[in-house]
């Protein structure tokens, strides 16, 4: 890679592929940016703070339980009656002057928002922070059409400039340290004074930004929620480029998973305690923003909404998988996943990271791509803990390891896979408790050649090397439990067993 | 255009088909949920003023306390102290609320380019929360049109002490209708993105004032 700045922080030396078709498998991905320490105590100190804050804030609210099983069920009975919902927001966000387009798939949602910037003869956008629009790999697409993309979010420009990818759903660029930040914005806005003081920093996207919030006529942007009663769309930031995107733009187009939706104006009493407290550790997040259609002298004059399915409906059907859409995207069991915070974001292949991209993305992608992602966890449970809205993550990932397995099964490669046979020898062996006895007194023999006179194993060949590569592994005694029982002396003198 | 009547079908086929053993009625479902969180507070106004204060001062607003009769004496020294010349004010705010001694520029349709050349803007709120230290704007004609109180650099709110409420669900009580357009104030503009470091003053206004009025008192 031509760039300095970006090596040493992305995955290896190669720019991260957040395309879960393309993306390397996890472990593969993992393996690489393990290896990248800058990377690792940046993550570190970035979900440090953040959980601190977030448990400081949550031990504080006596009502907390109260709030998660509110706001748990309220997330359940709209997943129970989204058609209901969605149909209600579209009529009164119709009759509030807002055009409301369905998109079945990522193609067709990049399709309506390509064809409206095209009614706007559009050359530029500019682009409050959203997922979705990762997900449905929106920028690349509105680059291919000559449109010009800002990212107006300060971490999104951070990866935007740096040419670099999201790592986390609330703070993207956590991975970025200050240095880094300064070298991209120093080269890249043309800055070279610039020190790599935060204030400083930031300082520079606001006065480089501040000309385009004046300038550009049309803007893009997700929604945390939408207000099914009113048809209204509710945006929760911090820094109020989301605020210059939806206030002072001629066109603004929202893009929203199904998800979304929830009943009444009211319940926002519910979600907007659950969501700052969770997502960044505040009482409540600077700025958030409700808007309805369009209002005359306020604002854009004119207004869409590109309602998206994606897999979506398919995840719906699920019994147990349904809980994965009651997600409200603040990023907790991210900070506090053991996994994620070694790895970051990147590993993950999606925009979508950690426990709950783990369990996201693969079902988005029909488990045809991301199927290691499930087993990236180790099902300690953290993630539950910590959700709002009580997602039981660590059953989903159960039960979509046996789909990935169900599925594995069928296909030819497992022949050649040495896991599948491991599991094939260990399930005759483990059949018979004779066969189970011959194996441990072979297995005694044989991993006597590999241990040392500590006791230890530290290296192994093959497949076992998966776990000697990172840790030692105690050799096996001279016998086993069995084995001591039936010829220990019984305190009477008898012989056990 | 390009989103098809079909599509709309087709997704919300798949939903209900994906949602058939659903209840068949929503709003008898959404009644019965539950709600056993906090939703009414227990202090009374003086403490839920102070509350709001000390929540406020945690994110770096500055706020000052008047009684009713000195909000105008009030409102000037705080403009006089800012050292600012050029005010927004939105076409509803009361004329005693804009001193003499300073530019007033009346919001009837500015344009961005004029609000953007203005030094600060003053506003009246629709509540205040204190539990979570958050100023409520529903841009009625005395708060304004949502574009004034986010350009300039230095926003001054007027909230009267019975105006704000201590939880947020005693807000949405307060709602007897829900507003078309809100904006929910909980601090100066800021971010957070560079190492975790907060620094305030992104996009939005880098200084927030608050008056309380104490129209009320314990």
């Amino acid at each position: 890679m031509s760039n300095p700045v970006l090596e040493g922080q992305s995955a290896g030396a190669s720019h991260p592929i957040l395309d879960p078709v393309k993306a390397p498998p996890f472990p593969e991905a993992a393996f690489t940016i393990l290896r990248n320490t800058q990377l690792r105590k940046n993550v570190a100190h970035a979900t440090d703070v953040i959980q601190g804050k977030r448990n400081k804030l949550v031990e504080e609210k006596a009502d907390w339980q109260e709030l998660r099983a509110a706001g748990s069920a309220l997330r359940n009975h709209v997943l129970e009656n989204l058609g209901h919902y969605l149909e209600q927001f579209e009529e009164r966000c119709t009759a509030a002057g807002g055009v409301v387009h369905w998109a079945r798939d990522a193609d067709e949602a990049r399709a309506i928002i390509l064809e409206i910037l095209r009614q706007e003869q559009a050359t530029e956008v500019i682009k409050i922070k959203t997922m979705t629009s990762a997900e449905i790999q929106l920028n690349p697409a509105i680059e291919a059409a000559g449109i010009k993309a800002f990212e107006t979010d300060l971490a999104e420009i951070i990866l935007q400039l740096g040419e670099d990818e999201p790592s986390h759903i609330v703070v993207p660029a956590l991975h970025v340290n200050r240095t880094q930040v300064r070298e991209i914005f120093a080269r890249r806005m043309n800055r070279p004074e610039l020190t790599d003081d935060p204030t400083e920093l930031t300082g520079a996207a606001r006065s480089f930004l501040r000309e385009k919030f004046l300038r550009v006529p049309t803007a893009i942007s997700g929604a945390n929620f939408l207000i099914a009663e009113t048809g209204s769309v509710v945006i929760v930031e911090s820094e109020g480029n989301g605020r210059m995107c939806l206030t002072l733009p001629r066109t603004m187009i929202t893009l929203a998973g199904i998800e979304k939706v929830i009943p009444r104006f009211q319940d926002l009493e519910i979600m907007l305690q659950v969501l700052a407290r969770s997502a960044t550790g505040e009482r409540m997040n600077p700025y958030s923003s409700l808007w309805t259609g369009v209002t005359p002298g306020d604002g854009p004059q004119r207004f869409h909404v590109v309602l998206l399915d994606n897999g979506r409906s398919e995840i719906l059907g699920k019994e147990r998988e349904r809980q994965t859409l009651k997600c409200i995207r603040c990023g907790a069991c991210m900070n506090t996943c053991p996994v994620y915070r070694q790895t970051g974001g990147h590993a993950y292949g999606s925009v979508y990271a950690g426990p709950i991209g783990a369990i996201l993305t693969p079902q988005l992608m029909r488990l045809e791509h991301a199927q290691t992602l499930p087993y990236a966890s180790s099902l300690c449970g953290a993630c539950y803990d910590v959700c709002p809205v009580k997602i039981n993550i660590p059953e989903i990932l159960i039960d979509l390891r046996a789909k990935v397995t169900d599925k594995e099964r069928e296909e030819e490669r497992r022949f050649f896979d040495p896991m599948y046979l491991g599991m094939i020898v260990a399930n005759f062996l483990f059949a018979s408790p004779r066969r189970f006895r011959l194996a441990q007194r072979m297995g005694r023999f044989g991993l006597r050649l590999f241990t040392r006179k500590d006791g230890w194993i530290h290296s192994l060949p093959s497949i076992g090397a998966r776990w000697t590569m990172t840790r030692d592994l105690r050799g096996l005694p001279r016998e086993t439990f069995r084995e001591w029982w039936a010829g220990r002396a019984a305190p009477g003198g008898k012989r056990g067993r | 255009m390009s989103s098809s009547g079909g599509s709309r079908e087709e997704i919300l086929g798949r939903i209900r088909r994906a949602t058939e053993s659903a209840v068949p009625d929503p709003a008898a479902s959404y009644a019965a949920l539950q709600r056993y969180y906090v939703r009414v507070g227990r202090v009374g106004v003086d403490e839920r003023v102070a509350l709001m204060i000390e929540r406020m001062r945690e994110y770096d607003a500055e706020v000052v306390e008047t009684a009713p009769e000195s909000l105008p004496e009030t409102i000037a020294a705080q403009l006089a102290a800012s050292g600012r010349h050029t005010f927004v004010a939105p076409e509803g705010l009361p004329a005693t609320w804009m001193p003499a001694g300073f530019e007033w520029m009346i919001d009837r349709g500015l344009s961005t380019g004029e609000i953007e050349k203005a030094d600060g803007v003053v506003t009246a709120a629709f509540c205040g929360i204190a539990d979570s230290g958050t100023i409520v704007l529903h841009h009625s004609a005395a708060e304004g049109r949502r574009v004034i109180s986010l350009l300039p650099d230095w926003h001054l709110c007027v909230l009267r002490a019975s105006d704000v409420v201590e939880t947020l669900p005693e807000y949405f009580a307060r709602c007897t209708k829900a507003p078309g357009l809100a904006t929910y104030i909980s601090g100066p503009s800021a971010t957070a993105d560079i190492e975790m470091t907060r620094i305030k003053g992104v996009h939005g206004p880098r200084f927030l004032h608050l008056i309380f009025v104490r129209d009320e008192r314990a």
